[in-house]
């Protein structure tokens, strides 16, 4: 029983670095992805041949991860951030969808279809850290760290930057923010620490594959930030614990068949976003309905 | 030979698509709404057809009608329950957005879980091919879809120039004021254009349900397509979307030509980025002015 | 300082779709100097602030600042050489506080952290507290800008560019539907701040702000600029008068 709360504990942790890294672009900057599993695929799979072609250890390996996500989410940031926002959605659509036809045909470097298997166990500075207690300390660590750094981000003037632009993007370029230049930042932060999820994700699994990083899989990060709330650092922790818990807590009612638990799953999640849209849409930001005191003549 | 084989392919597939990405346009060119949800008209409508045509044998007439009323009626039911109520007191495109995607989120799960998970055709004696010439296979479904696209178009071309709500509808994403030197109301018209625009996908669904078949997730495969053709004609064209729709049919089918079929979706993706990076106010869309 | 050309258009036109919105229009602004742009609605005063802030590229025409064209530039650099703006649907940023307004608008560079140093934080924390001091939102710099009343949210537009630190700014309806004592306080900032040496230009509707404060008008009538001079004349001026008050259809 305990090892199946670790491993459970190990996945939220994971999931919840996942949903933090999306919140800084959606929640604090305004900035759609849709691509969000992308750049944990590419940390993932980054990871996964450093640590079996060059021997890396968790450190090095992550660190690999988090420059080539990095610099690939350049690659979806510049050109699409230039012009409106709902570009960033078409184009980060398209670079899911796409990057999934990658992973599934370039064989020689993500295993195709099959994946990568015989992932070595996690090293850390010569130690094991394969054993689940000792993981999962890694794991909350990583999370601990990401959290500090994104509340440091948040708090300075970068952070203030990236929310003036997702109140007003016209009125912070008129205060002499280069825009584009700021979002392309938060996406390449965005980007880099989601691959730390999907280093610890290798490590974790010793196997993984495409399947991991498909649509379904950015669509429930986003489920995460939104039912845990976009306003505050916390909330897309709080978002990753219901939504792991919720399959487990789906098993237990008697009259739903087994087969169809992952389709009402997906369900609930679209029903909580539309419910959480009409009633209580500022309710995500954290503060009370304030709206109507906008009234101007 | 092969050639001239995917680009017929490639004219029945882009007409499917341009009537999709021109319900799109229309309802985001009116009303700036980011409907993303516009993938389950399509979805619902096909399967509601296939069901009633397929399952209980209902003679087509009726079950087209039928996918017409349930996809308009889905579009009024987004703009009526879901949009407005939104649009009340925190309309971002943050929470716009957020709605839809739940919405198409949900039906696409709920057609899952209700009609399976597998691929549904609709058997019709139109998707037969008929050797027209030496390796060219062209079935009567080819014909009939592009033709149903083009009428559709000049329907609405006539429709969007010449009548009151027409005109009303070009004029509302401008100007909400205009409309009511018109003595429309800017809330019946956003009706109009979300019933509209949704029921213009319904030929589209039924092609595909009689050609390549159906399933739960086409919704989402459709609304990509919708989105890069509508970037890809310009944002405001119909137009533009109606071509950018041809295109990517065409750029997804003469990929083949070439490319693994795995590919023939990252094609319409490779389209859309070379579009935003290199002209994207898209073919017919007005210069992105710095907003 | 006074008379030296901070700001000079020349021939500036823009159309949209066949509406000639700015046509041919020309001035020049001179530091320390107050102007008040006046006209109808739809005179394309707003257009013209556009033209100028690089929100719009005019058709043709020049835009000069400080003796540099600043055709084509984007936004965020026609900011940070010194031309602020406010809007007349102000803006602001409402889910962030008064003092993150302000705040923000001292913070331009792009990078984590903001370059200068110490000596440089010190300069940017005294003048979002003259900021604050001057539109006297000190004791609400803690509440988000959508909670604060009517007033107060036009002052922290002020607030804002105020911090900003620019030396040229455009003022769009600054104080429209301000009750009287507000914009009493209004007057007295802006005439502060021209003191201090920065150049303001105005669209403004209430006579009372363009008699009390204006150095100089400019009247905009159908995108074309009728006439330029002092209060005095152009406010006695029957044929003005009349199209401003819409006795032509």
């Amino acid at each position: 029983m305990t090892t199946y709360i670790i491993n459970l504990a190990i996945l939220i942790g994971i999931n919840a670095i996942l949903a933090v890294t999306l919140n800084f672009i959606l929640g604090y900057a305004g900035i759609f992805s849709l691509a969000h599993a992308i750049f944990f695929g590419i940390g993932a799979y980054t990871a996964a041949i450093a640590a079996m072609k060059f021997g890396a250890d968790f450190a090095v390996a992550t660190a690999a991860g988090m420059v080539i996500s990095g610099v690939i989410s350049l690659a979806l940031a510049l050109p699409a951030l230039r012009v409106r926002g709902e570009y960033f959605v078409a184009a980060s659509l398209g670079l899911q969808m796409l990057a999934v036809t990658v992973f599934s045909e370039w064989k020689s470097v993500t295993g195709g279809i099959g994946g990568l298997i015989g992932i070595p166990p996690a090293r850390l500075f010569g130690f094991d850290v394969s054993e689940p207690v000792l993981f999962l300390g890694l794991t909350i660590a990583c999370l601990a760290v990401i959290l500090i750094i994104i509340r440091a981000l948040v708090r300075s003037s970068f952070g203030r930057s990236l929310k003036a632009i997702r109140d007003d993007e016209t009125a912070a370029s008129a205060l002499g923010k280069n825009v584009a230049l700021l979002k392309t930042l938060a996406v390449m932060v965005s980007s880099s620490f989601a691959a730390v999820a999907g280093s610890l994700f290798t490590f974790y699994l010793s196997f993984i594959n495409v399947e991991s990083f498909v649509l379904e899989v950015s669509v429930q990060i986003i489920a995460m930030v939104i039912i845990g709330g976009t306003a505050t650092l916390l909330g897309p922790v709080i978002g990753a614990v219901i939504v792991l818990l919720l399959p487990a807590l789906l098993t237990y009612l008697p009259y739903l068949p087994p087969t169809e638990i992952g389709s009402i799953q997906q369900m609930i999640y679209g029903l909580a976003m539309v419910l959480l849209m009409i009633f209580r849409p500022s309710g995500l930001w954290g503060y009370g309905s304030d709206s109507q005191k906008r009234g101007e003549p | 030979m092969v050639f001239l084989q995917l680009f017929v392919n490639g004219l029945q597939l882009g007409a499917i698509y341009a009537l999709t990405a021109v319900g799109f346009s229309l309802i985001f060119g009116s009303t700036k709404i980011f409907h993303v949800a516009h993938g389950s008209a399509f979805a619902i409508s096909g399967y509601i057809y296939w069901w009633l045509a397929s399952k209980l044998n209902v003679p087509w007439p009726v079950a087209t009608l039928a996918a017409v009323v349930a996809a308009a009626a889905f579009g009024l039911f987004m703009e009526r329950f879901i949009y407005r109520p939104i649009q009340r007191h925190e309309a971002s495109f943050f929470t716009v957005f957020i709605a839809a995607f739940g919405v198409q989120l949900f039906i696409q799960n709920l057609i899952g879980t209700v009609a399976g998970r597998g691929m549904e055709t609709v058997t019709t004696p139109l998707s037969r091919s008929i050797e027209v010439v030496d390796g060219l296979f062209i079935a009567p479904i080819a014909a009939i879809s592009i033709a149903v696209a083009i009428l559709v178009f000049t329907a609405l071309s006539y429709f969007l120039g010449r009548t009151h709500i027409g005109i009303a509808m070009r004029a509302l994403s401008e100007n909400p004021d205009l409309v009511r030197v018109f003595g429309l109301d800017p809330g019946r018209v956003a009706q109009y254009a979300f019933a509209i625009g949704s029921a213009v996908v319904v030929p589209g669904a039924i092609f595909t349900a009689m050609t390549a078949g159906l399933n739960p997730a086409i919704g989402t495969h459709v609304m990509l397509v919708s989105l890069a053709a509508t970037i890809v004609g310009g944002i405001g064209s119909v137009r533009g979307a109606a071509c950018g729709g041809m295109l990517l049919g065409l750029a997804e089918n003469l990929a083949y030509w070439k490319l693994d079929p795995q590919w023939s979706e990252a094609v319409t993706f490779i389209v859309l980025f070379a579009f935003i990076i290199f002209r994207p106010s898209g073919f017919f869309g007005s210069s992105t002015i710095a907003k | 300082m006074s008379g030296e050309i901070l700001f000079q258009a020349d021939n500036i036109s823009k159309t949209f779709g066949g509406l000639k919105a700015v046509d041919n229009v020309s001035f020049a602004l001179r530091a320390g100097i107050v102007t008040t742009l006046v006209g109808p609605n739809g005179a394309g005063k707003t257009t013209l602030f556009n033209a100028m802030t690089g929100h719009l590229v005019p058709d043709q025409g020049a835009v000069t600042f400080l003796g540099k064209s600043i055709l084509g530039l984007p936004r965020w650099k026609v900011a940070r050489l010194g031309i602020g703006r406010t809007f007349q649907d102000l803006k602001l940023f409402s889910h962030m506080t008064v003092l993150e307004n302000v705040t923000t608008a001292t913070e331009s560079g792009s990078w984590l952290w903001q370059t200068g140093g110490r000596a440089s934080k010190a300069a940017r924390i005294e003048r979002i507290e003259r900021a604050l001091a001057a539109t006297q939102l000190q004791r609400r710099r803690d509440t988000r800008a959508v909670d604060l009343s009517y007033a107060e949210r036009k002052f922290l537009s002020i607030a804002r560019i105020m911090a900003s630190g620019a030396r040229l700014w455009l003022l769009d309806e600054p104080a429209s539907g301000l009750d009287r004592s507000s914009y009493d306080r209004f007057l007295t900032v802006l005439r502060n701040e021209v003191t201090s040496g920065v150049t303001i230009c105005i669209i403004e509707h209430n006579l009372d702000i363009v008699q009390s404060i204006s150095d100089r008008i400019a009247f905009l009538d159908q995108g074309k600029l009728l006439a330029e001079g002092d209060p005095k004349t152009i406010l006695s001026d029957p044929a003005l008068a009349a199209i401003y008050f819409g006795e032509r259809a």
